[in-house]
Order: structure tokens, then C-alpha cells, then sequence
């Protein structure tokens, strides 16, 4: 390749950065060194100071400012005559959209969900620009190239679906784990063709849930030693977590199931409606009392009335916070007015109950402290951000509220407590990342870029990294896979969808098939000039009432009926996707199979993970 | 801070405290700072190595300000050394940082003694003669030393040290540490405690695999004159003859047992690898031997060929297996409300989906409760030879004199659990490896698909270093 030509083609390129994270770091500097002199970054998160291990371009002084920003002041430093845009932002937000991205000559993504990358994926399919994907997790990492028509799409090989609950199996099914990453975490189809040992070689000695790769790849095996106990713990965390966590702190009007009182005759008035609610003036450690008590006294009372279901069964010990902790505790709280930290991110509970190694293993009375304590600190520290909150590994005080919830709840159902290190790690989900994987899979970011800028088609490679385990060699180049003629993203085959359309509503179509598996976040659904549905901020009243109405209706009873052989169009317009589904009437479902009571066809569900895929020669 | 080592929270997962505390005691030399030995260090600077110490000679000029973000124009004129080691300061204040503004090559010479404080020596850009000389002067020092030269879109890297033991050596692929080929007593009577006729289905299907592997092994042997299956032909009937057993479709324990039947048919005893690494005559140990010889002499002749029934000590961990299942509690969320209605329960508060969850695991508990107790049965084996493990090397340790607790408990006991894994890399003297290169081996990777330009560009590489030797300049230079 002629020098000369790939310098002009680097200089008159227009770069989108998509993640300013472990891979971004590395990404900005190396294309800056490469003489890259056009790049926009995108990155809505702030530093944090587990990002310092390998994000090298943020320092301690930088924790809770803007990554994309920092990131871009950092590298005008050494290179100061090139034009760096950040944008502080969600990939997502409304004004990056087609027009946006036409812009640019290719787009570089190191995210660390799939969400947005399916996101861009679709944007980048849109707006017709070549996108270069990656992600790394521990050793492990990928490159891969996607141009339409050309190559496939991210979202040619089916994805796990995320935000389902960390539940490691002790089967090797490959059920519903969560493969949210959190460090440039890996969640491209790596591999229809990967070995699960050798990529559990290189997490070995570690608790993490994440199932880094692909959905074949279940990590359930580095649950040891203690599986039996483990397995159960996690339950304990995801109760914690997805239920009491964000009932306490999170978004009051989602549904959530400790929000259902029990309807038993037995329950009092004191148990009636809202007992999480915080009543006015109530002192802060008495409703944190309350709430132990209702959640690890009352409500495993009520659950142990059903003798039946205890038979042959270890019996849960209701357990109420003045057995474990008859005493007030100790006015710690009396540090908030000294304002020694300002910082509300930096509250702990274990800070102020002076609890240091995150690897110890609190006893009932320290989890029942930490509990009580981290409640108070929320409600004093951070009462602004109740009812917003959701659940991060990085937020210190979280992790701690949830770990001693887990545990008591543990220890209630006699199951062995843990740790905070390691409740951390199966609650964040937490992907291993170290400076050296991003560094080498930002380099062939780079390369890859380069060749798709020259129009290199055929050199086009996707690259792992990881350890072969016969071939002594750490990158393995493959050639780009096809595109997936029925992929309901990058091709125009139409979906069709059995569905009952005297029984289905317009919200279970919403919700099972648009949402749930075309995953449209603002979509809009027409038959014919028709418009059924829509969602957006700046509706018309009337319109909104109508969609509302809708939503209630069977298909059948729209007021442009939906029936057999309709073809309805669902577009989601910030995603720029749009799919025609051609509708089936059927009358039964499988209650069992079936749950959703409607078949999607021409959508393809992840695939069954098949432990004895080897890696393609 | 309530977690101190929140920084280094992501990488501790992957290589656990030991092997931080490895990477904070460890002190780095960089002999010449330009790109790739200032992103090397970078690297662990990031992750927390002790100290640094970085050598280089030259200036910097405005050349090096395209290639190296650790420079700007501010830099320019000012000591390279002093500029990198500046910036990887910032990077990390733990870390410990000093540079030399002086000439590798040079110092080399002149101060050999230098380079026997530091744990490892990253050696880049150096001329063939400087990397002869300063390999001799590491492997004398007993110091780790990494060579690294890169060109362009090439480059290569050469480990060199004389002996590197690895414990933990995490293998790809590795076998489970089960003993089904060769069980112990103990394994043995508690298969015997369990009965596989029993019809109730229930129990028949959540018995673990590893119980009906040890059983049928047992019957097999005695209808075969005490022999476990080894042809192909045995091994096929064998697994008929598990596929005999099940008395249900869905018994997934049987489909594993069937899976995993090749491992009553491994040979006994310990691998050839293993095998190498005892007859190694440095496990004949004497007080200058390293601990690792030491353990590998305990290994060796007292605990192998006594306690250890020719095999190495026991791993004691054991795999999941599906007789242990349905345990989706996301699954029963979802799906509360269907099975609410099997239980009779009118709510679906969050107790409820504990019962819910506890009825779908209720076949679980016979199941859970064999699991945990044969993960007992192979936890206490472990311990046991562990504890046998441990005598003989304060044995050995008595003898050769030295002090009995020279080597601590956790050592020995990872030791243990890593026996079976246990690797040793020797390395060549770089200047073997140039003065008498082995030939027939560079001849087949040569023509080996999957090496063929890997090794093409070491050949290249070490001509242009060759060139650069004899007409003291690199090829091309003088087309400019
Ligand atoms: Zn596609």
C-alpha cells in the first residue's frame, strides 16, 4: 500500500469515537499517534477511580468528571494541533442521529453494553457508515468489522438479552445470564466456534458471573468452590438488588414484586399498603427498622405459615433487627454536619462503622449495622437521589447496603455469608479489564479503520485475542462472516408473527415483540397509512390518548382492525430501523412454550450453547 | 477509603492478591524509552508494579514527539528518561519512579553490577552485541530479562532467564482431578451408601455422576477380571451398559455420566510431563535449591511412590454437575404467577417466590445434599494429602538445613492443589540462540501455515540486526 495515500486517506478522515472507556483511551491516543486529525467522542460516564488501572489518560484529580472531555484535554496535550470534539453524552440522545453520523467517514465503538451497540449498529446501517466494533474482557478481546452489504451487522448473530437477572445455573444451560460488561466487557458473537475451557482458563480464580463472550459461553464453572452455596447466594444478591434495592431507592412506579403486599387474612393494617414508604418526620434508623423487620422478620413469618412448603426443607429463621441489635446505634450519623465529606459519592457505611477489608466476612450483627447505617446515609447524604437511583457496582455505598442485605437474608435462610469483594463481583457483574488487552485491540481498531478508509475490502479481518490453546499465538485473524440474509436489522426480509389476534393486546405486541425483541426503545407501529402507536416526549394530548387507549384493545378491535395477513410496519426513528411483520392469526398457545402467547418467525433466538464447539481452523 | 484497592479492583479479579503482591514487589529496569518501552511500562505502571527505573541516553527531538504521547513540545531538548519517567509518575504515585540519563549501551559496559537489583530488565532497541552482553550479565545476576525490538508493523520479543517455575500454571485444557480411574477407599464406601436401583425416579435422576461412574466402574471390573474398560470396544460397551441403567429420558446425570465415562478408562498415575519435571535432576535438592525443587523432591520420592498411590496429590475441587438444577430464579420470577396458581397461593409477594423457588428446587435437595457431601469427601482427601505433602517437606528441609517453616503452609498447599499442572520454561543464552540457531525447527515452522510468517519476520529481524551490527547504520536508511 502506498504511504502516501494511506497518510492523505488518515488525515481527511472524519472519525466518531463511540465509548471513552478501557479501549477508548487507547483508541484516541493511538489514532492521534497515526495522525488521525478529525475525531468526535462520544462517552456519557464520569471517572471513577476503578477506571485508573488502565484508562490512562484520567488521573485521580479527574474522578467524577466527564471521560469523553478529559480524555480529549489529555491527548490535545501531547498532539495539540488536531480537532477532538467530545461530546458528554448519551450515545443514545436524539441529536446523534442519521444526519449525525453521515458526517463522518467510519465509526470506532468500545462500548461497554449492548444496548448501544445495538444502537449504533443500527445508526451506523442507516446512514450507510462502516463501523468498527470491539470489546475486551480480561485477556480476552475482539475486533470486528461491519459494513452493510458487505460484511455482517452486529446484530446478525443473535445477542443474549440483557438486564435478565445474573443467575448462574449449575447446569450448563445457557439461560438468561446478563452480559453487561463494565470495562469494554465483550459481548460480540465471539464465538459460535469458541472454547469454553479456554476461555475459562483465563478467568480461573475468580467469582464473576459475567459471561463474557457469548452466550455459549456460560461461566457458571467459575463458580467454585463452594457451588452449592454460591449458587444460592445469588439469589440472596439479586433479591437484594433487583428487588429491595430498587424498591427502597429506585423508581417508585416501576413494578416491583416486594411492592405486592400479601393478601393473607393475617396480614394487619400495619402491613397493609405502603409499610416502605417513609413516613414524615419518622427517624431514619426507626424506618430502617421497620423495613428489616418487615423484610427479614414479618415476610419470612408469613412464608413459613405455609407448613407445606417447609416439609423436608431447612426452615428460613425470621430474624428482627432489636434481636440482632437491641440498641440504638451509636449517633455515627452525627458526621454529616461535620461535612468531612462533601462528596456524596464518597459516604460509606463501613467508613463510618470503621469496617476495612472488603474481604472480610461480616457477621449477622456487622451486616445488620451496615444495613441500618446505609440506610441512614442514603436518606442523609443522598436524599436527592432516592427514587432515581439504580444499582452500581461503583457506587460504594450501594454495593455495601446490598451485600449486607444479601447476607442477612442469607443467613435467615442458612446459607454461608460473603463477603463485600465478592458480593461485589457477582452483583456488578464485574468485567476483569487491565490496561494491556485494551492496548493491543486498539491497535487493530486502528488497523482496521485504516483498511476500511483505503476501501481494503478483502483484507477486512476479525480478530480475536485471546490464548490459543494449541496454536502458540495470542491474535487470531479471521475473515469477516456474511451478512445474515434473514437479519431483521441489516436485511429487509420481513418478520411474521403468530399471535391470537382476539386475545393478544396491542400492549402485549408492544411489549413482548417490539420491546422485548426487536429492542425499539421509541417505536412506531402503522398498518398501512394507519398510524397505531407511537411513543415520544412531544405527542399531541389526543394522540397520546388514543395510543393509550389502543394499547388496551386485542388487535382485532383496533380501529384499523389487525388481523390475518395484515401487515403491520414497526419503526423505531431514533434507531432508524424499520420492519414489516406480516401478522398470522393462530388460536392456541402452548402455556409452557409459549409463555409470550405469540411466535416471532425471521428473528433468530441466541442459540443453545453446545460445549464441544471448537475453534474454526 | 473504605476499599483501598478499588484501583485495582478489575485486575485483582483476574490474578487474585498474590499475584499483586508479585507485581508491587517487583522492581523494572527499561533500558532506551521510545514508544515501545514506554507504553510497556505504561502498562504496568497502570496495574501497580513496585518501581521503575528507566535508562536512556538520548534527547528529545521533535521526531519523537509523533510516536510517543509521553512527550510534547515542551520536552524537546530535555532528557528522554527524565520526561517518560515524569509522565508515568502521574500515572500511578505508588509507584516508585527514577531514570538514568545515560546511554544503555554504555552502562552496559561500564556498570555491569547495575542491572543485579532489579527484578526483571525490559531491554528495547538494543544492538545485537549490547542484548549478547547484557544476557550474560543478567543470567549471572539471576535477573529476568525481556528483549524487545519492533519495526514498523513488526516486532519481536525473546523471555530470557535460566529456570522459571510455574505453580499456577492455569492450562487450557485440563482434565478435572476426579480419581475415577483409580478411587480411594473413602470415595468408594460412599458409593456404596447409594443405592442406583431404587425406582423412585426422583432420586434416581439426581444421583451425581461421578456416584454411578465409581459404581459401574466397580461392576465392570468385577465382571472383567478387575479391569476397567481400555480398548475402543470396551469403552463403547461401557457406555451402552451405563445407558442400561437409565430408567428415564431426561436423566441428565446418566447423559453425563455417558460424557464423562472416558475418565474411568485414563491411565493411572501421574503424566508424562509430571513425570519430567520429578526426574529433573535439579529435584535432587541440596540448601541451595529453590523451594520449588524442594516441594517437587517431596513430590518425588516420599509422597508419589507412598501415600499418593503413584498418583500426585489430590486437587480436591469437583465440577458442577446437572444433577443440581432448576435453580432460575429469574425464570420463577417471571413466571410467578403461572406457578402461584400450581401452589394454591393467591399473591405473589416476594416470600411467595421463595416458596415458588423452593418448590421447583425441592428435587434439588437430595441431589444438593449428595453434591456437598462428595465435595467433602474430595475436599478431605485433599487436606489429607496435603498434610502428608507438608511433613515430608519439613523433612526434606530438616535435612538439607534449612529452617522447617522456610516454606509456608499456603505454599505447599497450592503446591498440592496445582501438582498435576506444575510447568518448568527453561531458556536458551540469547547468545546460543544466534550463534547456533536450531535449524530443523525454524526449517518446519517455515513451512508450517500457521508460523510461516511469524517466523519469515524473526529471520528478517535478526538480519536487519546483523546489518545494523556490521555497517553500524539500518538497511534503506540511505534512500532516506
Ligand atoms: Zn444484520
Amino acid at each position: 500500500m502506498d504511504a502516501e495515500q494511506q497518510l492523505q486517506a488518515i488525515k481527511q478522515a472524519k472519525v466518531l469515537m463511540v465509548g471513552a472507556g478501557g479501549i477508548g483511551c487507547e483508541l484516541l491516543k493511538t489514532l492521534a499517534l497515526s495522525s488521525f486529525q478529525d475525531i468526535h467522542i462520544i462517552d456519557m460516564d464520569t471517572i471513577e477511580v476503578s477506571n485508573l488501572n488502565r484508562q490512562f489518560l484520567f488521573r485521580q484529580s479527574h474522578v467524577g468528571q466527564s471521560k469523553a472531555k478529559v480524555a480529549r484535554d489529555a491527548v490535545l496535550r501531547f498532539k495539540p494541533h488536531i480537532n477532538i470534539t467530545a461530546h458528554h453524552a448519551n450515545v443514545k440522545d436524539p441529536e446523534f442521529n442519521v444526519d449525525f453520523y453521515k458526517q463522518f467517514n467510519i465509526v470506532l465503538s468500545g462500548l461497554d453494553n449492548l444496548d448501544a451497540r445495538r444502537h449504533v449498529n443500527r445508526l451506523c446501517l442507516a446512514a450507510d457508515i462502516p463501523l468498527v466494533e470491539s470489546g475486551t474482557t480480561g485477556f480476552l478481546g475482539q475486533v470486528t468489522v461491519h459494513m452493510k452489504g458487505k460484511t455482517e451487522c452486529y446484530e446478525c448473530q443473535p445477542k443474549p438479552t440483557p438486564k435478565t437477572y445474573p443467575v448462574c445455573t449449575i447446569t450448563s444451560t445457557p439461560s438468561k445470564d446478563q452480559f453487561e460488561g463494565g470495562g469494554g466487557g465483550v459481548s460480540l458473537p465471539l464465538a459460535r466456534n469458541f472454547s469454553l475451557p479456554l476461555a475459562r482458563n483465563l478467568l480461573t480464580g475468580t467469582i464473576s458471573l459475567s459471561c463474557l463472550v457469548h452466550p455459549c459461553l456460560s461461566f457458571s464453572h467459575l463458580c467454585t468452590p463452594v457451588l452449592g452455596c454460591f449458587i444460592l447466594f445469588v439469589h440472596c444478591i439479586v433479591w437484594a438488588k433487583d428487588l429491595l434495592f430498587s424498591k427502597l431507592f429506585g423508581d417508585k412506579d416501576q413494578e416491583n414484586d416486594l411492592n405486592v403486599c400479601s393478601n393473607n387474612a393475617t396480614s394487619s393494617s400495619e402491613h397493609a399498603e405502603d409499610v416502605f414508604k417513609h413516613i414524615l418526620d419518622e427517624d431514619i434508623e426507626q424506618y430502617g427498622r421497620r423495613i428489616y423487620d418487615h423484610v427479614f422478620g414479618y415476610n419470612i413469618e408469613v412464608a413459613l405459615a405455609n407448613e407445606e412448603a417447609w416439609k423436608n426443607r431447612n426452615r428460613p429463621k425470621p430474624t428482627y433487627s432489636s434481636d440482632i441489635l437491641p440498641d440504638k446505634l451509636i449517633q455515627q450519623i452525627g458526621n454529616l454536619d461535620n461535612g468531612a465529606t462533601d462528596d456524596p459519592s464518597s459516604v460509606s457505611a463501613m467508613g463510618s462503622l470503621g469496617l476495612k477489608n472488603p474481604r472480610d466476612i461480616w457477621n449477622l450483627e456487622e451486616n445488620t449495622r451496615i444495613f441500618l447505617e446505609a440506610l441512614k446515609l442514603f436518606f442523609g447524604k443522598r436524599e436527592k437521589e432516592i427514587g432515581n437511583l439504580t444499582f452500581d457496582k461503583d457506587d460504594q455505598l450501594a454495593v455495601e447496603f446490598v451485600t449486607a442485605a444479601a447476607n442477612i437474608r442469607a443467613a435467615s435462610f442458612g446459607i454461608p455469608l460473603h463477603s463485600l469483594f465478592e458480593a461485589k463481583g457477582i452483583a456488578g457483574n464485574i468485567v476483569h479489564a487491565v490496561a494491556t488487552t485494551n492496548a493491543i485491540i486498539a491497535g487493530l481498531i486502528v488497523i482496521e479503520a485504516i483498511k476500511v478508509l483505503l476501501c481494503d475490502t478483502n483484507s477486512y479481518r476479525m480478530t480475536y485475542c485471546l490464548q490459543h490453546p494449541s496454536r502458540k499465538m495470542l491474535l487470531m485473524p479471521v475473515e469477516p462472516f456474511e451478512p445474515n440474509k434473514s437479519c431483521y436489522v441489516c436485511s429487509e426480509t420481513p418478520l411474521s408473527l403468530q399471535v391470537n389476534t382476539h386475545r393478544s393486546t396491542l400492549r402485549d405486541f408492544v411489549e413482548k415483540i417490539v420491546k422485548g425483541k426487536l429492542r425499539m426503545d421509541f417505536p412506531l407501529i402503522m398498518h398501512g397509512s394507519a398510524l397505531l402507536y407511537e411513543v415520544g416526549d412531544d405527542l399531541e394530548e389526543d394522540m397520546a390518548a388514543n395510543y393509550a387507549a389502543n394499547l388496551h384493545k386485542v388487535l382485532s378491535e383496533l380501529p384499523s382492525p389487525v388481523t390475518s395477513g395484515t401487515v403491520l410496519t414497526v419503526e423505531d426513528l431514533q434507531q432508524e430501523l424499520s420492519c414489516n411483520i406480516n401478522i398470522k392469526h393462530r388460536e392456541e398457545f402452548d402455556e409452557e412454550n409459549e409463555p409470550d402467547g405469540m411466535l416471532l418467525f425471521g428473528w433468530t433466538q441466541a442459540p443453545p450453547m453446545n460445549m464441544d464447539n471448537s475453534l474454526p481452523v | 477509603m473504605a476499599e483501598p484497592k478499588t484501583k485495582y479492583d478489575r485486575q485483582l479479579r483476574i490474578w487474585g492478591e498474590q499475584g499483586q503482591a508479585a507485581l508491587e514487589k517487583a522492581s523494572i529496569c527499561l533500558l532506551n524509552c521510545g514508544p515501545t518501552g514506554s507504553e510497556t511500562l505504561k502498562n504496568l505502571v497502570l496495574g501497580g508494579i513496585g518501581s521503575i527505573t528507566v535508562i536512556d541516553g538520548s534527547k528529545v527531538e521533535a521526531g519523537d514527539l509523533g510516536n510517543n504521547f509521553m512527550l510534547d513540545e515542551s520536552s524537546i531538548g530535555q532528557s528522554k528518561a527524565k520526561c517518560v519517567c515524569a509522565f508515568l509518575q502521574e500515572l500511578n504515585d505508588a509507584v516508585k519512579a527514577k531514570f538514568v540519563e545515560e546511554s544503555p549501551e554504555a552502562l552496559i559496559e561500564t556498570n555491569p553490577s547495575l542491572f543485579s537489583q532489579f527484578t526483571l530488565v525490559i531491554a528495547t532497541q538494543l544492538v545485537e552485541a549490547s542484548v549478547v552482553k547484557l544476557d550474560r550479565i543478567c543470567r549471572r545476576g539471576n535477573v529476568m530479562l525481556i528483549f524487545a525490538r519492533s519495526y514498523g508493523l513488526t516486532g519481536l520479543v525473546r523471555i530470557s532467564l535460566k529456570e522459571h517455575n510455574v505453580v499456577e500454571s492455569k492450562p487450557d485444557h485440563f482434565l478435572d482431578d476426579l480419581r475415577l480411574n483409580n478411587p480411594w477407599p473413602e470415595l468408594k464406601q460412599f458409593a456404596e451408601t447409594i443405592d442406583l436401583n431404587v425406582t423412585d425416579l426422583v432420586a434416581h435422576k439426581h444421583t451425581p455422576y461421578v456416584v454411578i461412574l465409581v459404581k459401574m466402574a466397580v461392576e465392570w471390573a468385577e465382571r472383567h477380571g478387575g479391569c476397567l474398560p481400555s480398548t475402543r470396544e470396551e469403552k463403547k460397551e461401557f457406555k451402552e451398559f451405563l445407558k442400561s441403567k437409565t430408567i428415564a429420558l431426561d436423566e441428565d446425570n446418566y447423559k453425563e455420566a455417558i460424557e464423562a465415562s472416558f475418565k474411568v478408562s485414563t491411565p493411572r498415575g501421574i503424566s508424562s510431563n509430571l513425570r519430567q519435571i520429578i526426574d529433573d535432576s535439579a529435584a535432587e535438592v541440596d540448601s541451595t535449591s529453590s523451594d520449588f525443587w524442594v516441594m517437587v523432591a517431596a513430590l518425588k520420592v516420599e509422597f508419589i511412590a507412598n501415600e499418593g498411590d503413584g498418583e500426585a496429590p489430590l486437587e480436591g475441587s469437583i465440577p458442577d454437575m446437572t444433577s443440581l438444577t432448576e435453580l432460575v430464579t429469574g425464570f420463577v420470577i417471571s413466571s410467578a404467577v403461572n406457578l402461584s396458581r400450581t401452589l394454591l397461593l393467591s399473591s405473589y409477594d416476594s416470600e411467595t417466590i421463595v416458596l415458588l423457588y423452593t418448590y421447583k428446587t425441592d428435587h434439588c435437595q437430595l441431589s444438593c445434599r449428595h453434591y456437598v457431601n462428595l465435595q467433602k469427601i474430595y475436599q478431605a482427601k485433599a487436606e489429607a494429602d496435603f498434610l502428608v505433602v507438608e511433613q515430608r517437606v519439613r523433612n526434606i528441609l530438616k535435612r538439607i538445613g534449612r529452617d522447617l517453616d522456610a516454606i509456608s503452609k499456603t505454599n505447599i498447599k497450592s503446591f498440592c492443589r496445582n501438582a498435576r499442572k506444575l510447568t518448568v520454561c527453561r531458556y536458551r543464552l540469547i547468545e546460543d540462540e544466534f550463534n547456533s540457531p536450531i535449524l530443523p525447527e525454524l526449517l518446519k515452522l517455515l513451512t508450517d501455515e500457521d508460523y510461516s510468517v511469524a517466523v519469515g519476520f524473526y529471520i528478517l529481524l535478526r538480519a536487519v540486526d546483523r546489518f545494523a551490527t556490521n555497517y553500524n547504520r539500518f538497511p534503506g536508511l540511505f534512500n532516506g
